[in-house]
């Protein structure tokens, strides 16, 4: 396994004191927290925070842990001393801050084996805990619906307390429709419940991949046309690709580059629809040869045109 | 690590014409009842219904209330801090949106 430099990860040096972590985590924390941050790393930082701040905000784990000494590099290879714990005991429950997730190896060698998943206890704890996971689609998936493989990594807890993660592939359809942000309910397909009472319920949030042309909002879809300046001064007939293959659209005459064109419909189905934003983009052909240059040298002939006529003020 | 079985599912999608009641949408996202109340109360989360027990909120509510549960566990954020948390997170995501239509050019 590697070493994790949770001094490194909380951007703090050795010698911290307990109140420099705990500002610095949560000052971290907040920056990384994956409900609001934009960084694409967030959940990983955040996971790693969180180890990081259990260690170290807990006078005994951080002693021990500074017992394995400084000389370490973060993503070093490493073996824990023999007895490295000797003398700690480390009886405490995990925080439920990074309870879900899959634990770092470093860190669920050294300091996972108290941990008990807490249980989202109701009034009958003997039903199954309703299970939360991620599915990322692309957006054509949305408009046809789709088939998907998912692998979860369920966190177990066996009777001696230690965990371990268990592979469960499922596969699901994605209903035409969906989009991102909703949840899809899979019944009885979360945590196992005790004594005949019923298994949980798995939950998957839907994201969309980036796609390089198109963008979801809601249950719109908003795509950049580029378009000659003839075809946008003159109107044109254009092929306008979707997620669900290409449609023919109209470019009225004297249209404006930034120009917003609805497809109404065309956005993801559903009950109503959502509608496809075709925004103008006016490309400019570069003026690399005698042809071209004539022909631009032409226009300023033929136009009276100036760009900056109310520029000025 | 042991591999199980791998049925075809068909799941249900929770939208606008899913409802929880309040035990249940506590149940979904981990948040107590109390918090979830607390929320409400600030105007974070508008059930139909006019008492506790009677509320329903919509599916489409589902992912805002986890993210509020999860800023509140992990940032010890209170009630007031949520409702204005999850006000602000619309905001910026309007104003991304925005600015994607208008930078892409």
């Amino acid at each position: 396994m590697k070493y994790k430099d949770y001094y490194e990860v909380l951007g703090l040096e050795r010698t911290a004191t307990q109140d420099d972590i705990k500002r610095s985590y949560r000052k971290l924390a907040r920056k990384y927290h994956p409900d609001i941050s934009k960084h694409s790393d967030a959940e990983d930082r955040f996971k790693e925070l969180g180890e990081a701040y259990e260690v170290l905000k807990d006078p005994e784990k951080r002693a021990a842990y500074d017992r394995l000494g400084s000389n370490w590099q973060d993503g070093q290879d490493f073996q824990p001393p023999p007895n490295w714990d000797e003398g700690f005991e480390f009886g405490g429950q995990g925080d439920d801050a990074f309870a879900r997730g899959n634990l770092d190896d470093f860190f669920e060698a050294m300091f996972g084996g108290g941990r008990r998943r807490h249980s989202r206890g109701g009034p009958s704890p003997a039903v199954g805990e309703d299970h939360h996971a991620k599915v990322v689609i692309d957006l054509r998936d949305a408009y046809l619906g789709a088939e998907r493989s998912i692998t979860l990594q369920l966190p177990v807890v066996d009777a001696q307390g230690h965990v371990t993660l268990q592979a469960r592939t499922l596969n699901v359809s994605i209903p035409k429709g969906v989009r991102a942000g909703q949840h899809l309910r899979l019944s009885g397909q979360g945590g196992t419940g005790g004594a005949g009472a019923p298994a949980g319920d798995l939950y998957l949030e839907i994201a969309f991949r980036d796609d390089p042309r198109f963008h979801a909002d809601g249950r719109d879809v908003w795509i950049d046309l580029p378009v000659a300046p003839w075809e946008a001064a003159l109107g044109a007939q254009i092929t306008v690709p979707t997620p669900d293959g290409a449609v023919e659209m109209t470019v009225p005459r004297n249209s404006a580059g930034g120009r917003r064109l609805r497809l109404k419909g065309k956005g993801i189905p559903g009950t109503p629809a959502g509608d496809l934003y075709v925004v103008l983009n006016v490309a400019l052909p570069p003026a690399d040869s005698e042809t071209a240059t004539a022909a631009y040298e032409a226009m300023r002939q033929a136009f009276n045109f100036d760009p900056r006529a109310q520029f000025y003020g | 690590m042991k591999e199980s079985e791998s049925p075809q599912l068909e799941g249900q999608l929770v939208d606008e014409d899913v409802e929880f009641s309040l035990v249940e949408l506590c149940r979904v996202t981990g948040a107590s009842e109390d918090e979830l109340t607390l929320w409400v109360a600030e105007g974070a989360f508008d059930p139909n219904g006019n008492e506790p027990q009677d509320w329903r909120f919509s599916g489409a509510l589902l992912r805002r209330v986890q993210t509020a549960q999860r800023l509140a566990h992990d940032l010890q954020i209170n009630p007031p801090g949520i409702a204005l948390v999850l006000d602000l997170l619309d905001e910026i995501e309007t104003l991304r949106a925005q600015h994607r239509r208008s930078s892409r050019r």
